[in-house]
């Protein structure tokens, strides 16, 4: 039985990738940016909290091998999405819902080396 | 205002020089601080592809409103870096006991430092035809 980070880590990756991949769909289809993409994102950002929450467990006992990787991993999980969901706010245009897929890859990337570097 | 928050195939450029200028950097600044005697030639050109993406970003703003003239000198400044780190990085291993951002032409990003100077620069003769 996997550890719990490592399961909510998997269930971040795969959420992640669900939304890049309707984000890109959205885009390919020339359809405007719809607010339950932006819904999806959300509900991603609440998954990174969750995994961020529990990866503060990581800082008892000797605590990560690099500590500031492990720390900036940590930070960046949480604060990619909004600032990212901030530069599109008023835009709603294809090439926005493209913006949400690189930032969601981003965030699995991320999610992924932050398990790695715990 | 209006012109730099139009939409476009920038606003994804942007957000990939967004995320690369803050990968690039905080790897560069860790690996400086904690590491430095490993491999200081690597370490020093992961901060110079950080502020290289970060004057990218600028020049692809600047760029998105109408003035190209920064992009159109930097993206080949951008594109000149990853080609010779990348080569030099194979060439000459000897200098990169550890990895840079743009060793093996990113290999370690999934390329995609080779792929971003190239978009760019391909969005940029578009840009500058409108």
């Amino acid at each position: 039985m996997p550890s719990l980070s490592t399961q909510v880590t998997w269930i971040v990756v795969g959420y992640a990738a669900l939304v890049a991949v309707l984000a890109v769909v959205t885009a390919v289809r020339h359809h405007e940016r719809p607010s339950w993409l932006d819904q999806m994102v959300w509900m991603l950002e609440l998954l990174l909290v969750v995994r961020a929450l529990i990866g503060l467990g990581a800082f008892s006992g000797d605590g990560p091998d690099s500590m500031s990787t492990y720390v900036g991993y940590l930070v960046s999980s949480v604060c990619v999405l909004p600032i990212a969901m901030q530069s599109i706010r008023e835009d709603r245009a294809v090439w926005s819902s493209v913006v949400v897929a690189v930032v969601a890859v981003a965030v699995g990337v991320i999610a992924v080396r932050l398990e790695m570097t715990a | 205002m209006s012109e730099v928050s139009r939409s476009g195939p920038h606003k994804a450029l942007l957000a990939f020089y967004a995320l690369f200028t803050l990968a690039a950097g905080a790897r560069a600044l860790v690996q400086l601080v904690t590491q430095y005697d490993e491999a200081p030639v690597a370490y020093w050109l992961s901060l110079a592809a950080a502020v290289t993406y970060a004057l990218g970003w600028y020049a692809i703003r600047e760029a998105s409103a109408g003035n190209t003239g920064f992009a159109s000198v930097m993206l080949w400044i951008e594109l000149a870096g990853v080609l010779t780190v990348g080569t030099l990085s194979l060439v000459r291993s000897e200098w990169f006991p550890d990895a840079s951002v743009w060793s093996g032409y990113g290999i370690g990003y999934g390329f995609v430092p080779l792929a971003l100077p190239v978009a760019g620069l391909l969005w940029l003769r578009r840009e500058k035809r409108r």
